[in-house]
């Protein structure tokens, strides 16, 4: 592999990671405030992309019950991603509601809420496949309106091309990362945020409603998942409702690199497991989708804390 | 009864097939071990099987044993689940809940992708004709058949012995079973290749079942189904899996219009076990029991 | 007297925390051996590293001249250390009989083929580990309950069934974690009693952390004072109480 072969794999890879970045962070925030991985977050992943490319393209997809379905308006990609996000935010509080609550109030095993968030993503991403078939999806090219789709750049004799796309969901996600830290570093809510997750029954006796932050936290989440759908839809196009099941069982591989809990984490390990799959071997290309795992599998064995989680103690 | 079992002799079949795959998936379980494992396995077991079935390298063999071929896929699926199992399991359940939930989830797709792509499973294709051992679907009721009774005896005969007393020591509380002299990773490596043979086996007596085999076989989609057959039966009774699979699987045959939305069902089934049947129907049934029995015993016993 | 358990400059320590620093002291054979210390002062720490339930730090430690330090804690209770838990780790799904039998884990050897087929070795095995068990619960007074669920005991009970399991085990040594706890003076009492009566009965040495000072006391043969991690005194129970350090650790503690 040369160097530009080496520049344009690493463009990739930044950005098909920064994706995987924002798609775990949701699973990071649940993760810190109950301790338990939402299972569903795969299906806002496949809710968020359906949905933008409903509003975008102004109807829905050419399968399922909705076949061909006009919508009566049609936004601008920029408006589908932030409706397509905030709707999946709110499916987030919905899965919160029936998924983790009744548990939670019963003091189950959270083993538990793990198999019924996995009954909700399934129940989903079943219901879309019915509403809209499985086909597979491409986003018109001309969604963005009047940007070119791609920038050349020559280095010597040599074209290395960066996708349009691939810069919006770049900047996308580093202006999401960005506004999330700073949200949750610089405000009131994002500190109470925080003090829920570090000790929710402290926090509840500082006066913060703890119901209330795991709401907004699951709201928080199901935007990041949606939006994560949707660039990833609109990047590589949305391969049939189960993709979001994929990309959800990826999303752990991501979180549990980066360290179950950790922020930064989940940045480093999207964009490790990002870089990765953009540096298989063309011959290889077909095993990329095994990358994520054997990284999953791997980090288990050597370093279950992963990347920059603390070493769990468990108290004898 | 010919009619009866040829509309139905498939589904039956089915039932117990999917009854076996659940006790696989409960073997571990006794021991506390979440394992989404078991597509793996069963995915391996078909290969094999398929593969001795229709590779030509295996074509003097064919010849040379006849029907005993069968059994002898059998054996090499067990013997290859086996040894795969200790491969994985070894490293793998050193960890704890969800941790080895993911690692299982991992394996599974990690050997799902491998099957999609190498040439001697076929790629995404599979593998076809694969040949029969019976003649109608019905006949396979005497290979999966015995094999769930074997099954069953065997369940119950573990939980019964030292090793089963083992595996509910380490399921209820592995640091305290551990400092009661039982060795925990020795015991739950164990249940889990007992869990990853069962599934081996099944797998290769499936191959010959369904005609083909393909890597959509062992997908995470199929350890849903047998998490909610788990789950809904009840995960602390050898009966719980078998009722469970039963239960799920014939639903959607049972209610034609509901066929599509098996997938649907098995979600909302999750949601609803987990919920509110958190030990499954079987153990629903006994708290039941102990009420029904309390009450007889103080009209019996109240003079 | 021979020593049977042995710590030499036992450590651990969590993050920059020493929980347990450079502790040495010996157990001899068939003494009833006190560890007090106010809260936190890493007895029940002390007891996880000789279990091997918390990896050692720095240090060893010893069981009959052989070195322990580092081996799983299955093994180490198979050599004959048993142990109660401070907080009661009973399988409590299963029956006070099952609790019981688990123990006889280690001192049979019914492989998985035994167990299915049913061999006349294993049935026999199991017999024995089976009438083992119903004595033990005699002993403490809990065999006509044995088939109920060890969750359904009485705090009481279950410390007694948490005392019986250990038993099973046929341990040199046992380590009783706080075992009074939560229990009015006749139970005590009645504790005591039955420390000394299986003392006697089955030749074994304990070593007890304990709250409760009169028990500590009356009970032990000698006694070690930990604070903060670190041993500052050993000796007869009348040598402890008037010790200054020991006096001011309490006080200091109150």
């Amino acid at each position: 592999m040369d160097a530009v072969q080496f520049l344009q794999n690493f463009l990739n890879g930044i950005s098909i990671g920064s994706v995987y970045a924002i798609f775990a962070l949701g699973y990071t925030l649940v993760f810190s405030i109950l301790g338990i991985i939402n299972f569903a977050h795969g299906a806002v992943f496949t809710l968020g992309a359906y949905l933008t490319y409903s509003m975008a393209v102004g109807q829905f997809g050419i399968g399922g019950l909705l076949a061909g379905l006009q919508l009566p308006f049609q936004f601008s990609f920029t408006l589908s991603l932030l409706i397509g996000a905030i709707i999946s935010g709110l499916a987030g509080v919905l899965v919160e509601r029936i998924a983790f609550r009744p548990l939670r109030s019963r003091g189950a095993d959270p083993l538990l809420a793990l198999v019924s968030s996995l009954g909700v993503a399934l129940v989903t991403v079943n219901i879309i496949q019915y509403l809209v078939g499985s086909e597979n999806y491409s986003f018109p090219s001309d969604v963005y309106g009047d940007i070119k789709p791609a920038f050349m750049f020559h280095i010597g004799s040599r074209i290395v091309a960066i996708r349009t796309v691939q810069i919006i969901i770049f900047a996308v996600s580093m202006l999401v990362l960005a506004l999330l830290g700073y949200f949750i570093n610089f405000t009131r809510i994002g500190k109470a945020l925080r003090a829920v997750a570090e000790n929710a029954s402290t926090a509840s006796l500082l006066g913060i409603n703890v119901d209330r932050f795991i709401l907004y936290t699951f709201f928080l989440s199901g935007f990041l998942g949606g939006m994560a759908g949707s660039l990833v839809g609109t990047s590589f196009g949305i391969a049939g409702p189960y993709f979001g099941v994929t990309y959800g069982l990826k999303g752990l591989a991501v979180i549990v690199m980066g360290g179950l809990g950790s922020v930064p984490g989940a940045v480093l390990g999207g964009l490790v497991i990002g870089l990765a799959e953009a540096f298989v071997p063309a011959d290889y290309s077909a095993y990329k989708e095994a990358v994520a795992f054997a990284f999953l599998f791997a980090v288990l064995l050597v370093r279950p804390q992963g990347l920059l989680g603390r070493s769990q103690l468990q108290k004898v | 009864m010919e009619d009866f079992l040829q509309n139905y002799g498939f589904l039956l079949v089915t039932l117990v097939q999917q009854s076996l795959l659940a006790m696989s998936m409960y073997f571990p379980l006794t021991a506390g071990q979440l394992s989404l494992a078991s597509p793996g396995f069963y995915s391996l077991g078909g290969y094999i099987a398929a593969v001795m079935a229709t590779a030509d390298y295996f074509a003097p063999w064919r010849d040379a044993l006849g029907w005993m071929m069968f059994p002898l896929e059998w054996l090499i699926a067990a013997l290859a689940s086996a040894l795969l199992a200790l491969l994985v399991g070894i490293p793998a359940l050193r960890l704890r809940g969800i941790y080895l939930a993911l690692a299982t989830i991992a394996f599974v797709e990690i050997l799902r992708v491998l099957c999609l792509n190498l040439e001697i499973t076929g790629g995404a294709i599979g593998i076809f004709g694969v040949p029969q051992l019976f003649e109608s679907r019905w006949g396979y009721i005497w290979t999966f058949g015995p094999l769930l009774v074997i099954t069953l005896i065997f369940s119950s005969r573990l939980e019964r012995s030292r090793v089963g007393r083992a595996f509910k020591a380490i399921r209820e509380d592995e640091l305290a079973a551990g400092a009661m002299g039982v060795n925990p990773t020795y015991y739950k490596v164990l249940a889990f290749v007992i869990g990853a043979v069962l599934a081996g086996i099944v797998g290769s007596m499936s191959a010959p079942f369904l005609n083909t085999w393909n890597a959509r076989q062992g997908t995470f989609d199929a350890s849903i189904s047998y998490l909610a057959y788990v789950l809904i039966g009840g995960g602390r009774s050898l009966w719980g899996p078998m009722l469970g699979a039963v239960l799920l699987a014939s639903l959607p045959e049972l209610l034609r219009p509901l066929k599509d939305a098996r997938l649907i069902i098995n979600g909302v089934v999750l949601v609803i076990a987990s919920i509110y049947l958190p030990q499954g129907i079987v153990g629903a049934l006994r708290r039941l029991k102990l009420v029904t029995l309390d009450r007889f015993a103080v009209l019996w016993g109240g003079q | 007297m021979s020593v049977l358990l042995e710590a030499h400059g036992l450590s651990r320590s969590f993050g920059g925390l020493m929980a347990v620093n450079a502790v040495s002291f010996a157990v001899e054979e068939g003494e009833v051996f006190g560890l007090i210390g106010p809260n936190g002062a890493g007895k029940t720490t002390l007891f996880n590293l000789m279990t091997g339930l918390t990896p050692v730090s720095g240090g060893s430690f010893c069981f009959r001249g052989m070195p322990l330090t580092g081996l799983p804690p299955h093994r180490i209770a198979g050599l004959g250390i048993g142990r109660t838990f401070q907080n009661i780790r009973l399988f409590r799904g299963l029956s006070a009989l099952e609790n019981v039998k688990i123990s006889r884990h280690s001192r049979t050897v019914t492989g998985l083929l035994g167990g299915i087929f049913g061999s006349k070795r294993s049935r026999q095995e199991e017999k024995g580990v089976e009438e083992k068990a119903w004595e033990i619960l005699r002993l403490v007074g809990l065999a006509d309950r044995g088939m109920e669920l060890a969750a359904n005991f009485s705090y009481g009970e279950q410390r007694r069934l948490e005392i019986a399991r250990a038993l099973a085990l046929d341990p040199a040594v046992l380590l009783l974690d706080e075992p009074a706890a939560g229990m009015n003076a006749a139970e005590k009492h009645n504790l005591t009693a039955f420390i000394r009566e299986v003392r006697e009965l089955y030749k074994l040495t304990v070593v007890l952390i304990e709250h409760h000072v009169p028990l500590v006391m009356g009970l032990c043969d000698r006694i070690a004072v930990l604070n903060f991690g670190e041993l500052i005194a050993v000796g007869s129970p009348e040598e402890v109480q008037k010790n200054p350090a020991v006096i001011e650790a309490y006080l200091g503690a109150e």
